[in-house]
This record gives C-alpha cells, structure tokens and sequence, in this order.
C-alpha cells in the first residue's frame, strides 16, 4: 500500500489528516485503534480498516492482505524452484553447489511460505487450485536463471514496498512466540536480496554463459534478460521509481559530498520499492495461476 | 566539572562524560572524573518525549561510515594476493558504501552527530588482517552481515514511513554485499546467516554496538535510542 497516495484521499474527507499522520505510529493509532483490538481479539494480525475508505487500486487494506499478498509470491517463488529441482531439462547443467544453492533457496522459500500461512492462521488465503505455471522458464539453465532472477528482484521490491503498512507495534503470537511482524517481513526482505545477488553471481559464471555484465546488485535499470517492468517504475512512480533512479530525498547522488559518482554506482547502492499492482502484473505476465 | 561543553545535535549529543549513559541532567555534577568521549544517539524529543527518528538514523549514518572507511582503506592498499576481478568488486563496494554515507549524512543535515566535530571519526581497523584476501573478505563479510543485521533490527523503531523506506532502499543493497562476500569466500555460503525459519539475521542497536565497539574510537551509547 503506498502511504503517501491514500493521504491526499483522507485529506478529501479529513483536513488535519496530515497532522496525525506525521508518526506512523500515531497515524496507526489514529486510523488502527479498531484493527489493533480485533487483531488482539481474534485474528493474528488484522489492522488499518479504517483505511478502506480511502484505499484506491494500489493499496492492501490491511495486514492480512499484505501478508497473503507475500504469501501469494513465497508460493509462486517455492513452486519456481520446486519444479526446476524436478525439471528433467535441468537435470544435466544444475548439478553440484549450482544445485545446492537452489535446495537452500527453495528451502527458504517453503519457511516463508509456512511462516506467513501460521502468523495468517485462519486468515490464510487458499493456494492457487492449479498451482503455478511457468511455461517454457525450465527448458534451459540460462532461462531458469533469468526466470528466478526476475522474481528474486520483484520479491525484494515488492517487502520493501509493504514495510511501511505494518504497524510496529504488532506482535502476535506464532507458534508460542511474539512475533515482530515488521522485523519478520525485513527479515525475509534481506533474504530475498540475498537469493537475487546469489543468482545474478551464477549467471556470471561459466554453465550460464560468464554473463559478467550481470552484477549482485541492479545497475541502472538493466534487466538482463528479465521482463522489463521488473526494474521499471511502478504507481505513483514518486514513491516507487525504476531502478534507474538516481535521486533520493530531494538530492541527486551523483554529485554528493564534494565527489561525483557514477550513475551505475547511484542505482546500485538503492533497492527501489514497487507496489502491489505493478508486481501482482509481472508475476502475471509470466505466469499462470 | 571541568569540561561541560557538550556538542550537541538534535539526534545526537557527544558528551564528554560516560554519565550521560545515565541519564544524568546536564546540571548535574559528574560523580566520576571525566575519562571518555561519549556518542549518545538520542531517540526521543527532548520536550515531548515522543520517539524520533534522529537517533536511530544517526546509527545508519555511522554504521556506513565504518563500512565505507573500510572499504576505503583496503582499496587504497589492496592486498597482492586478490584474485582477478575482486579489486573491482571492493572498489564498487566501496563507492556503494561512499554513497550511502553521504546520503544519510545529507539526509540529517545539522543532526548529524558529527556536524559539530572538527574531523569525522577515524575507525580503528587493528584488529583485522587487511594484508591477505582472506583476512579482508572475512572482514567484509563480518561487516556486511552486521550492517543487514542492524538494519534488519532498526525498521521496527522507526516513527516515520518514508524514514522505513529509505532505509529499506540500503538494507538489500548490504544483503547483496553480503551474499557475495560470503561466496567470494565460500561456495553456497551465500544465506549462511538465513536460520531454519527462513529468516536472516536482526540485531538491536545495543547488540551492534557490541560487536563493533572494537573499531570505534569513542565509546557509543544508544541507551537513548527507542527499543520497541
């Protein structure tokens, strides 16, 4: 949900809502006091719907969207590297440590889907009836690592565009502990980061073609072989820019300090945010489910 | 007391007296001899008391001063025995690490902590083995794991959204450091921080300091700093 675009709708019908909305924290104590009790109450995590008035087509209206928003892409993501542990057109090039690394990411990907179905509990959205389909992402090693290179950039853009419609105040218990629901989401967030640098350090090497133009981190908005939308701007492009962006906070950081610096040095060093809409549109563009 | 100047910032306050870790008011006498330079990143509104986000910014800002002072002075004398392409990869690593810098430094404008000190703080790199590869990629990674860690940890005490995402913005950046150091050293060692829940490393800001303390040339208290 993008903060910024649901204020000037509550500013229509709440003039000081800016006032209130200075503190996240107070802005969640303002608009969240009814999500907050029934979180407590009953469900594990459900705030904000006082939003719902507000929220346009670029918002989740709550936690329980958010988190089944994630949960969506941690199914999407496991059942990616699922089926090319499977793929039989894989067998052949995805073989020692390569083969180790997706088993650890794959493992991962299956934690955070079971993380989120427990911290959702009743509130957990179905998985897909058909699964997910990836058409032709497995008839080569080369496509598999473009396929999960998209997806590992999306994924992280995606948490960053969501950190900020968790209250930090939640803690609800999963699995017999208080669970930091903010801290959890950033804490698969880095996760993610880590799975995409680790794909883009094996396209650089020999079985995917020494493609060493490919780096851990984004330079510009290259996509690499990658849908282009992945590293675009999405809505508002204020909020969400492409990865090419070079500005932040007001300043333009190729000319910073006194030093000037590259602009693949700039958009390298920012992991831009995108919003629910445009990454729910990638992972449709690509994928049947 | 002989010294009571106190140089102060809105996020920070550096204090000549380890008392200010105990909350002591400025009019106070210090009951101990001053023999410490002390940092404290101060994380609340010293009228209202409401938790800002000064303090907690003031920490990223340092953290990517040590990482970034780091890098510089490993590219300025590399180790011979670097493999091909690994100069490169400290030399982008130390200009994404420049950049974060001074853009957190422009970010908090006069409350950086270190607006009012005649030079930046030097780091003490001492400890480490900066003449070998090894030595300097473990210090990377050390460094690196500790900074995805601290940000990891730092999201939740953070009172202003956009504060949340342009920390965001730099905490998958260092993750992305972080992979490739741990596979410069070691193959699919790349999520070796990742626990069996999925879920990579998150410090407090008292647990940082700890960890990182032997590289600073002051003593740093975040006893001020927002813990929930």
């Amino acid at each position: 949900m993008n903060l910024f675009n649901i204020i000037s709708e509550l500013e229509k019908v709440d003039p000081e809502i800016m006032d209130r909305l200075t503190h996240r924290r107070s802005a969640f104590t303002a608009l969240g006091n009814f999500g907050k009790k029934l979180a407590l109450a009953s469900a594990p995590i459900a705030i904000g719907s006082a939003f719902n008035k507000a929220v346009g087509q670029n918002t989740l209206n709550n936690v329980n969207e958010v988190f089944n928003y994630a949960l969506l892409l941690e199914r999407l993501e496991y059942s990616f590297y699922d089926q090319a542990l499977k793929a039989a057109t894989l067998t052949a090039p995805l073989t020692g440590v390569a083969r180790t690394a997706i088993e650890t990411i794959r493992g991962h990907e299956l934690a955070h889907v079971n993380l989120l179905t427990a911290a959702l509990g009743t509130n957990a959205a179905p998985a897909p009836a058909n699964g997910f389909d990836f058409g032709t992402a497995f008839a080569t090693y080369a496509s598999f690592l473009t396929f999960a290179q998209a997806f590992e950039d999306t994924g992280v853009r995606a948490y960053k565009g969501q950190a900020g419609n968790i209250d930090p105040t939640l803690n609800p218990m999963v699995g017999g502990n208080a669970v930091n629901l903010l801290q959890t989401a950033l804490q698969i967030h880095s996760v993610e980061a880590r799975h995409a640098a680790h794909i883009r350090v094996m396209r650089r090497g020999a079985t995917a073609g020494n493609q060493t133009n490919i780096f851990p981190w984004v330079i510009n908005a290259e996509p690499n072989g990658a849908p282009a939308p992945v590293y675009g701007a999405g809505n508002p492009v204020a909020t969400f820019p492409a990865e090419s962006n070079l500005m932040q906070g007001g300043l333009t950081l190729t000319s910073v300090g006194g030093k000037t610096y590259t602009a693949e040095d700039v958009s390298a060093a920012f992991d831009e945010a995108l919003d629910s809409t445009t990454v729910t549109n990638i992972a449709s563009s690509v994928v049947k489910f | 007391m002989q010294r009571r100047s106190f140089f102060r910032a809105a996020g920070a306050t550096l204090a000549t007296s380890t008392l200010v870790l105990a909350g002591c008011k400025d009019d106070e006498e210090p009951a101990t001899p001053v023999v410490n330079n002390v940092i404290a990143f101060n994380g609340f509104d010293t009228t209202t008391r409401q938790p800002i986000d000064d303090g907690v910014l003031n920490y990223a800002y340092l953290l990517e001063q040590l990482e970034a002072a780091f890098y510089q002075k490993v590219v300025a004398s590399p180790p011979a025995d670097l493999l091909p392409g690994e100069l490169a990869y400290l030399t982008d690593l130390r200009d994404h690490e420049l950049i974060h810098r001074e853009y957190l430094k422009a970010l908090l404008g006069s409350k950086a902590y270190d607006v009012s000190l005649a030079a930046p703080l030097e780091f003490n790199f001492s400890s480490l083995t900066l003449t070998t590869r090894v030595g300097v990629w473990t210090a990377a990674r050390q460094l690196e794991d500790i900074g995805v860690a601290a940000y990891n940890g730092a999201g939740k005490l953070l009172v202003v959204t956009s504060n949340l995402l342009a920390l965001g913005k730099l905490a998958s950046v260092e993750a992305r450091h972080a992979a490739l150091v741990h596979e410069i050293l070691q193959s699919d060692s790349f999520a070796s921080t990742v626990g069996a829940d999925g879920l990579d490393d998150a410090k407090t800001p008292t647990e940082v300091i700890e960890l990182i303390k032997s590289f600073l040339p002051v003593e740093v208290s975040v006893a001020a700093l927002p813990t929930t």
